[in-house]
């Protein structure tokens, strides 16, 4: 999911990073997104306004026209002995201004990126995340479709053989992974255009691979782990802003042991209300789809974790899917996996367990919850 | 503490007011004098170290390269390789606006933050706009809300710098406000994007150098680093290059020390001598003391209490004066810095306190010591209620061998410590111990002049001739000393001004050779800048195409990082006449240019030999853009154009070695019969719009350079006109005092019919008479001294050789000088005798 | 004519010592003579030879004597002063004040015991010109450590017994010879010294001012009972004394 609000958000803390300062505490405040709008505008960008027709690999590279855009890698990964390792690695764009732009430095561009990289180890129950900066200049960040390459730095993602190596490292812990895809692009939204709120433009194209499989190594300490497990790709580009009501958002996906895959994410309201344009999906392993609007999905909060940074999130989830049998109970592998970069914001790995037409089934998956840090 | 003994004294300073003003003054302007120059040494040296440090930030490491910096494909593939996680690019170079020099910042906001954190000076929220701007916005840029002020510009608005001559749109994105200690050093610093300093600063695809932060163990990331490292860029600490930049002024500083204590010498002279004085005027009364039971030691401290008293006062005063002083020093010590060394901008004085302590202290403690010799002398008046003077003489003549002795020992001594080494500081060492020479060795000459003189005098103007003459030899305790400190203040405006004027007409000389060409071209910059400024080369191109021009000269001066050290490199394509415009001190013309023009070879300046301890055929190592060369040296040449010394290189082999193609000057050869005026309005004609320039003939050059040569040595001229200040109240006070103290005497002369008229000229001709023996001593110990300058001083702090010249002027203004000073300060006693009834002057004793 | 001396008391207030003065405590045998020259010589030097001016001189003098010494102009009258008062020392010979060998101290120690127990009148006043009156008189107070309020009144109490108290602000030059002279005299018995030496004490003066010295200085002499040593070259002023000395051929003549 993650619509353009985290687009807008991205570039809220583009802008809140610029400023923030160690020396100058009462500086660092974070921006608010209304703020960070004012610096810029929409206009001159292009607008999700209809369903287009996606070509791959072409689509998995850029879309400049468009302001933001994501590549959002999850997994939860598994030692050979079962130790349990959950990791995030995303890369953002947002442009700073519609078209090329105006001048003879190589440097000069008007494409900004982002990278966060999460690494939960369960049995240590230690949590760490990390965040990069770049602009897409002389070869420091960006992407290319043909053949696949995706880079902030030394975090990068490329394209080898059948599948994609994620390779990413800072400090004393790193991960390189094998991934290859097991289902093609799943289009969300209606054939791909996911409406975020009310008005032609609000919108983005998104599409996710929910299965990817993962084979690689974990290195943390010094010490290196033989992993493999699922890993789910979401991509997302779009232009537009948020209503002003929106305040954040709760974004579930889930891998289920059944073979289906399962996406929802529902918007919140400055009232504590459910916004209407909250949806999902749900494919199932002989390819069919159920799509998942506000009022298919029951979701209630079992069960809150304080976080020592101020603010509740909830961790524990029941979610029921009335209509298709489908009752879970939904908690994180670890409470602690709140990324504390340049925005505030918890995503980490769970695990569900419940029935779907009362046989048991069980799942993994990634919980993204904004909107509660302050 | 015996008040009354102390009301004592201090009632007698009080009755002679002048004298104490004199001698304060002179204290005074003596600590002035070091003060200040030691205050705006400091300040120069601080505000260096602040803009240092706001510019480098919290980097440890820097990888810096040739003259055109470095590829910045290097910190892609640093970044891309994980190698160099925390690093950030620069770009940085001076341009102008209006007659300001600033230097612009070029920064990537991504991998800032762990640096100089600049953009977080951004002051509020209202400015968010800026900062997608300064990436998107070609020619963006922040500056300090003072210096948007000082421009007259609001945020928003766009306007034009200049750089290397050549107009460049800017627009002022928004304002920063540097925190407080920091606003100084950050008050001339523009601030843009890395992508806008490249495009302004025309440095498309170049970094100035590449700023790191490593762990403090980091062995294996700097070899890593290293590893990675193309040839011709290095690694370095952080602190290398801003040593080796203060390096390059030490001497510098060294030299305005020494001159400033000059100063304070002939002060401390002066309060030695008005002490002195005040002691003989009140040996009746010390006597007395003595007599009611004064104990030595309390006659001691005495007049030790007053010397330290006055000294108190002067240096005081002095530190204020100095402060007000080192205001205008400043400038000059700058832009003296900006001439011969690089760009610096001092906006403010830094009231240093250890620069005040320092000047207090030898203030007071110079004091101490002047007075030792006074005190002591109190504090052996006999308890007698009358005492004679000639007493006090007779043991002063007593004195005048083992005192000669002393000062021939003493000069002897300095010519001795001149023979070893290179210290600057074992240099002004010996001109010091000389000084003390002379001044010992004085009162023995003034003794034997007396007795030549006083016949001659008698036969010029009779009795009172003779009389004049008498006075001065049977009060030669004070008059030796007088004369001692006129002698040495004179003596140190020969010896500087005849430095300064052999300097002077040896870099005339040498610049008569250098300049061969017709016409030279430059791009209009900043002073100090020259190996950033780069001519436009389409504009070379097409000033080349010219008719009437037979050959073209370039030059592209440029100064060499390493780790330990900044070279200077001037490389250069010669002409057929250039070659006669190198004058070589080592070397054989003959072999030397056939050398140059073919093999991997250098030429070096005397300065930069002197320096290295170089010579004919041994070998320099450079690290160029292809790793580290070795060139042999074909020869050493003559150059006064820098001080640290300078290495010429032919152009073509520079750019085979560097990735340079840039070219800062040309020089225009025209054919015969072609007119130097026509050739340069055509050249401005073409370079109209384009880029400014600076286009000179060869006579407006080095009328240039010498206008350059004076404004450079403008702060030596200022010291040397205090020192000569500081002497002239010393004089003025020691000789005032000397005929106050006779008017007794002078009152009987009076009583016994000597008419005013003929009062004024005895004071006269015992004056005059003292400042032309000063005068004629201060002869030699100037040119002594010059030459002391000349052959040491100047080649221990610059490395330069030089021709003396003694111009005839020089010595007869110090013969002038000494003459004026002394009759000037026979005036006011001679007035008073002469106004005063007799009476009344035999009374007061 | 003559002055009012009312000095009742004043010799019941001692002076505090210093330290330094208790050292050369002098110690007073009343049986010996209070001043005893033995075998003094001194040359000059004159016209670069030594020219003999004592020549193996001895003699006495007794506690409270007033003595005056007689001579001719040049006959050494002047050294012999300044022998005793320990301002210039003899070439050969002892000079021994009240048990304590002043030539045989040095120049700190004779400092110190010339300031606690002689006193100075010059021919010339030698008043400190940089000093009030009042001050003059305190300057040998305060180097013999009197507190400075006890010193004052003191200091006041002899400005009043030579009837200068309304003098005490001014400056020497402001004053008259004479009064100058009796400032003088005053100073010289301020710190209550054992013994005074006065040196032609009315030779600069007309005679009714010397007069007024003169007598001021017997009387005040008298009261403090003094020891009083003065010379002169006139017989009237020295018929006035005790005993008469005369000083001929480097020789002491006592009559």
């Amino acid at each position: 999911m993650r619509t353009l609000l985290i687009g807008l958000l991205l570039l809220a803390t583009l802008m809140g990073w610029w400023l923030h300062s160690h020396q100058q505490p009462a500086e660092a405040e974070r921006f608010s997104v209304g703020g960070a709008l004012g610096g810029i505008p929409a206009e001159g960008f292009k607008r999700a306004i209809e369903p287009r027709s996606f070509r791959f690999p072409q689509d998995h590279g850029a879309h400049p026209g468009f302001r933001n855009e994501w590549w959002y890698f999850t997994g939860n990964l598994r030692t050979e002995q079962g130790r349990h390792f959950g990791f995030q690695l995303v890369f953002f764009r947002t442009a700073l201004a519609p078209g090329e732009p105006q001048g003879a430095s190589p440097w000069r561009t008007h494409q900004v990126w982002m990278a966060h990289f999460a690494l939960t180890d369960t049995e240590a129950e230690q949590f760490h995340a990390f965040e990069r900066f770049n602009r897409e200049a002389i070869g420091l960040a960006g992407v290319k479709a043909e053949p696949f390459a995706l880079w902030l730095d030394d975090w990068s993602v490329r394209e080898q053989d059948d599948g994609w190596l994620l390779s990413v490292a800072e400090g004393d812990l790193s991960l390189t992974l094998k991934l290859t895809p097991q289902r093609p692009p799943l289009l969300q939204g209606s054939g791909g255009l996911s409406q975020k709120s009310a008005g032609p433009g609000n919108a983005s194209y998104y599409y996710s691979i929910p299965r990817l499989r993962a084979e690689g190594e974990v290195s943390l300490h010094g010490q290196r782990y033989q992993v493999s497990g699922l890993s789910w790709l979401d991509r997302e580009w779009g232009t537009s802003a948020l209503s002003e009501e929106q305040t954040g958002w709760d974004w579930f996906s889930l891998q289920l042991d059944d073979g289906s895959d399962l996406m929802f994410y529902r918007l919140r309201h400055k009232d504590g209300s459910i916004d209407p344009y909250s949806a999902g999906s749900w494919s199932q392993p002989d390819g069919s789809l159920i799509k998942l609007a506000a009022d298919d999905v029951q979701l209630d909060v079992l069960e809150q974790w304080a976080s020592p940074k101020g603010g509740r999130y909830p961790l524990h989830w029941r979610l029921q899917i009335p209509g298709h049998g489908l009752d879970l109970r939904i908690s994180p592998v670890i409470d602690n996996q709140e990324l504390d970069l340049i925005i505030r914001y918890w995503e980490g790995a769970i695990e569900a367990s419940g029935t779907r037409n009362d046989k048991p089934v069980r799942g993994q998956g990634y919980l993204e919850l904004t909107g509660y840090g302050e | 503490m015996k008040p009354i003994l102390w009301l004592a004294s201090l009632r007698h300073l009080k009755r002679h007011p002048l004298q104490m003003a004199l001698s304060i003054l002179g204290i005074a302007l003596g600590v002035a004098v070091v003060v200040a120059v030691d205050l705006a040494n400091e300040s120069a040296r601080r505000a260096f170290d602040l803009s240092m440090q706001s510019i480098t930030g919290s980097a440890t490491h820097q990888i810096i390269g040739g003259p055109g910096g470095l590829d910045e494909s290097l910190y892609a593939d640093l970044r891309r390789q994980g190698v160099a996680p925390v690093s950030a690019p620069l770009v940085s170079g001076y341009l102008a606006q209006g007659d300001q020099t600033l230097q612009l910042l070029g920064v990537d906001p991504f991998a800032e933050q762990q640096f100089r954190n600049l953009i977080s000076y951004l002051p509020d929220k209202s400015q968010e706009s800026a900062l997608p701007q300064l990436l998107t916005q070609p020619g963006a840029l922040l500056m300090t809300a003072a210096r948007a002020a000082s421009l007259g510009l609001q945020v928003g608005q766009a306007f034009e710098l200049t750089i290397s001559g050549q107009q460049r749109q800017a627009l002022l994105a928004g304002l920063y406000q540097p925190p407080q200690q920091q606003a100084a050093a950050m008050q001339d610093l523009l601030l843009a994007d890395i992508s806008t300093a490249q495009e302004l600063l025309g440095r498309i695809g170049r970094l100035s150098r590449i700023d790191l932060i490593l762990p403090a163990d980091g062995s294996s990331v700097q070899s890593a680093i290293e590893a990675a490292l193309p040839a011709g860029a290095r690694l370095v600490p952080v602190g290398s290059r801003s040593s080796a930049m203060q390096e390059m002024t030490r001497a510098f500083g060294i030299n305005l020390t020494a001159m400033s204590l000059l100063a304070l010498v002939v002060g401390l002279f002066l309060i030695y001598n008005t002490l002195s004085f005040s002691v003989l005027q009140r040996r009746e009364l010390l006597g007395n003391l003595r007599v009611l039971g004064a104990t030595r030691r309390d006659i001691f401290t005495l007049v030790l209490g007053e010397g330290v008293l006055i000294g108190g006062i002067g240096t005081l005063l002095g530190l204020l004066l100095g402060v007000l002083l080192a205001q205008e020093l400043l400038a000059l010590v700058t832009r003296t810095i900006n001439d011969l060394y690089f760009v610096l901008t001092v906006s403010e004085l830094s009231l240093d306190p250890i620069g005040m302590a320092k000047g207090a202290l030898l203030g007071l403690g110079g004091t101490a010591v002047a007075v030792l010799a006074p005190a002591s002398e109190a504090a052996m008046s006999p308890p007698r209620a009358v005492l004679n003077r000639s007493r006090v003489e007779g043991s002063a003549r007593r004195l005048l061998l083992p005192l000669g002795m002393t000062g021939v020992v003493c000069i002897l001594l300095a010519l001795l410590l001149l023979l070893p080494g290179h210290s600057l500081i074992l240099g002004f060492f010996a001109l010091f111990v000389l000084i003390l020479g002379f001044s010992l060795f004085t009162p023995a000459v003034v003794a034997m002049s007396c007795r030549w003189a006083a016949p001659l005098f008698g036969r010029l103007f009779g009795t009172l001739g003779r009389m004049a003459i008498r006075g001065v030899e049977a009060s030669l305790s004070r008059t030796g000393v007088a004369i001692a400190a006129l002698s040495i203040a004179v003596s140190a405006t020969v010896g500087m001004g005849v430095m300064v004027d052999s300097f002077r007409s040896s870099v005339q000389q040498w610049l008569h050779t250098t300049l061969q060409a017709d016409i030279y071209i430059v791009p209009l910059a900043p002073s100090g800048t020259s190996s950033e400024t780069v001519l436009d080369p389409a504009l070379i191109t097409a000033i080349e195409q010219l008719p009437g021009i037979s050959e073209v000269s370039q030059g592209r001066p440029v100064k060499l990082q390493s780790a330990t050290a900044i070279t200077r490199l001037l490389a250069i394509r010669m002409t057929q006449k250039s070659y006669a415009g190198i004058e070589l001190l080592e070397g054989d013309p003959e072999t030397v240019w056939p050398r140059f023009d073919r093999e991997q070879v250098v030429l070096i300046s005397e300065p930069y030999a002197y320096r290295h301890n170089l010579r004919l055929g041994d070998q320099i190592q450079l690290e160029t853009d292809r790793g580290r060369r070795t060139f042999q040296v074909a020869g050493v040449y003559r150059d006064y154009s820098s001080d640290q010394g300078m290495i010429s290189m032919r152009l073509s082999l520079y750019r085979q070695l560097w990735d340079d193609e840039s070219i800062y000057s040309i020089g225009l050869y025209l054919q015969p019969g072609v007119d130097t005026a026509t050739i340069a309005g055509e050249v401005a004609a073409l370079a109209a719009g384009k880029q400014a320039l600076r286009i000179r003939s060869t006579r407006a050059l080095l009328e240039a350079s010498l206008e350059t040569f004076d404004h450079t040595f403008a702060i030596t001229r200022v010291l040397r006109l205090l020192v000569i200040g500081v002497a002239f109240i010393g004089i003025l006070s020691a000789l005032m005092a000397l005929q106050l103290e006779r008017a007794r005497e002078l009152a009987v002369l009076r009583a016994t019919g000597l008419t005013p008229g003929q009062l004024w000229g005895l004071v006269t001709a015992q004056t005059g008479f003292m400042g032309l023996i000063s005068g004629l001593l201060a002869l030699p110990l100037g040119l002594l001294l010059a030459t002391l300058l000349i052959h040491v001083i100047n080649r221990r702090a610059f490395g330069w050789s030089m021709d003396l010249i003694v111009p005839g002027g020089v010595l007869l203004d110090a013969l002038l000088l000494a003459v004026a000073a002394a009759l000037l300060a026979g005036l006011y006693p001679a007035w008073r005798m002469a106004q005063t009834p007799p009476a009344r002057a035999l009374r007061e004793e | 004519m003559g002055y009012e001396v009312s000095l009742q008391g004043v010799s019941a207030k001692l002076p505090p010592m210093t330290k330094e003065s208790q050292k050369i405590q002098m110690n007073s045998h009343k049986t010996q003579p209070f001043i005893q020259l033995q075998n003094l010589s001194r040359s000059h030097l004159q016209g670069g030879y030594p020219q003999p001016v004592l020549a193996g001189l001895n003699g006495e003098i007794q506690h409270g004597e007033s003595v005056a010494l007689l001579g001719r102009s040049g006959c050494g009258k002047s050294t012999l002063l300044n022998l005793i008062g320990g301002i210039d020392q003899p070439d050969g010979g002892r000079i021994i004040i009240d048990g304590v060998a002043i030539t045989e101290l040095d120049e700190h120690a004779r400092t110190l015991f010339r300031r606690r127990h002689i006193g100075f009148v010059y021919q010339l006043f030698n008043l400190v010109p940089t000093l009030t009156v009042e001050e003059n008189l305190l300057l040998p107070l305060e180097l013999n450590g009197w507190p400075l309020n006890r010193g004052r009144e003191r200091a006041r109490e002899l400005l009043q017994a030579v009837n200068l108290l309304d003098k005490v602000a001014s400056f020497p030059d402001q004053l008259s010879g004479g009064e100058q002279q009796r400032v003088a005299v005053a100073r010289a018995l301020v710190h209550q010294p054992d013994l005074v030496l006065a040196d032609e004490p009315t030779g600069s003066l007309d005679a009714e001012s010397g007069e007024q010295v003169l007598a001021l200085l017997e009387q005040l002499v008298a009261v403090e009972q003094r020891t009083l040593l003065m010379v002169t070259h006139s017989q009237a002023v020295a018929e006035r004394a005790d005993r008469i000395l005369t000083l001929a051929d480097g020789q002491l003549d006592s009559r």
